[in-house]
């Protein structure tokens, strides 16, 4: 799949500088077509994922992962996207996934496919990261009804039938759950494939405290009241 | 009449004229100009004849008038703040919907 145009992957990114240029080149043995949405970041994100052979969108201001997520889906959307990947952009996920998660895509069983740490699995998770996530995977079976593992990762492909009926109105991290709500209203099947997660000292250091987890929640409740 | 009296009354006198000159401006539209006129009038009524306050709240069950006037400002902070925030988070979408036109026109321009 090495060349296959219909596949389009997004790739959110905050001051990401460091990681990003790695993340892009590892992306293009999988991917010909890479959007990278650069979150208004202060540092050279833009040019390293340039460089690297990304297309680069950038938003002015710093509007949240899921407002640059729903940026890419749209972009790759009008440029005639079949499949759209979701990618994050600290080097967690490993591009040899790619292939898994687009496979049932490509097979025709699903219009959604989830990455899940817990099917697959995870160097070096913090516990304290173990048990927040598993309570988070509990909320959102509870709210959505989703039947899922893993409901706060990036790594996610869509067919350009399910990517269409998405909007992530909720700009920044408590998107995760509000697209679960939108899959299960969707109707569209989905499913869940093992992937791999890394925790490096850079993810950990770039990625969600552990205290926002409350933020992320109260977030998407009043998510539920404004629309 | 009361110093409070003779401060707070034409103050309310003035911000109900106010309200009446932006109500015939259209710069607020019907609904809250009079929702502002009902606040500005229970605030003099209070003011001029503060054994209204009483009444009222003995009515309630409230035992002082000083606290009834306490509760409902209260109140109605909050509720105002409630829609304040709904309203922020609104706009907050639309500067969203802005940054992405942006994002993705510039990107076209540039290709």
């Amino acid at each position: 799949m090495a060349e296959n145009s219909d596949v389009w992957v997004v790739v959110p990114a905050f001051n990401e500088s460091t990681a990003i240029g790695a993340v892009i080149s590892d992306l293009r043995h999988f991917a010909s077509n890479i959007v990278v949405v650069d979150d208004g970041s202060i540092d050279e994100t833009a040019a390293a994922a340039e460089t690297a052979g990304a297309r680069v969108l950038r938003h002015v201001v710093n509007r949240g992962q899921g407002a640059a997520l729903q940026t890419g889906i749209e972009y790759s959307l009008s440029h005639g996207a079949r499949i759209i990947v979701t990618f994050d952009s600290d080097g967690q996920h490993s591009p040899a996934d790619l292939p898994i998660l687009v496979a049932p895509l490509l097979e025709g069983k699903a219009d959604i496919v989830l990455g899940s740490r817990f099917l697959g699995s995870a160097d070096r998770m913090p516990a304290l990261r173990r048990v927040l996530l598993r309570i988070a995977v509990f909320f959102t079976r509870l709210m959505s009804g989703l039947k899922i593992t893993d409901a706060h990762n990036g790594l996610r492909a869509f067919s350009r039938r399910a990517a269409s009926m998405i909007h992530i109105q909720l700009d920044r991290m408590a998107h995760a759950s509000e697209l679960m709500d939108q899959i299960r209203r969707s109707g569209l099947p989905y499913t869940e494939v093992p992937v791999h997660v890394r925790y490096t000292q850079y993810s950990r250091e770039k990625g969600q405290r552990t205290v926002h987890a409350l933020r992320i929640a109260f977030d998407y409740f009043i998510g539920k009241w404004v629309r | 009449m009361t110093t409070f009296q003779s401060i707070g009354l034409p103050l309310l006198a003035l911000l109900a004229l106010i309200t009446v000159v932006a109500m015939v401006r259209h710069s607020i539209n019907a609904r809250a100009g009079f929702g502002w006129l009902a606040v500005w009038i229970a605030a003099a009524t209070a003011i001029a004849r503060p054994s209204i306050t009483i009444t009222v709240a003995h009515a309630l069950g409230i035992g002082r008038g000083a606290d009834l006037v306490l509760y409902c400002a209260i109140l109605g902070m909050l509720i105002g703040f409630f829609f304040i925030y709904i309203r922020f988070k609104r706009l907050d979408r639309e500067i969203t919907k802005v940054v992405r036109h942006i994002a993705i026109h510039q990107s076209e321009r540039g290709d």
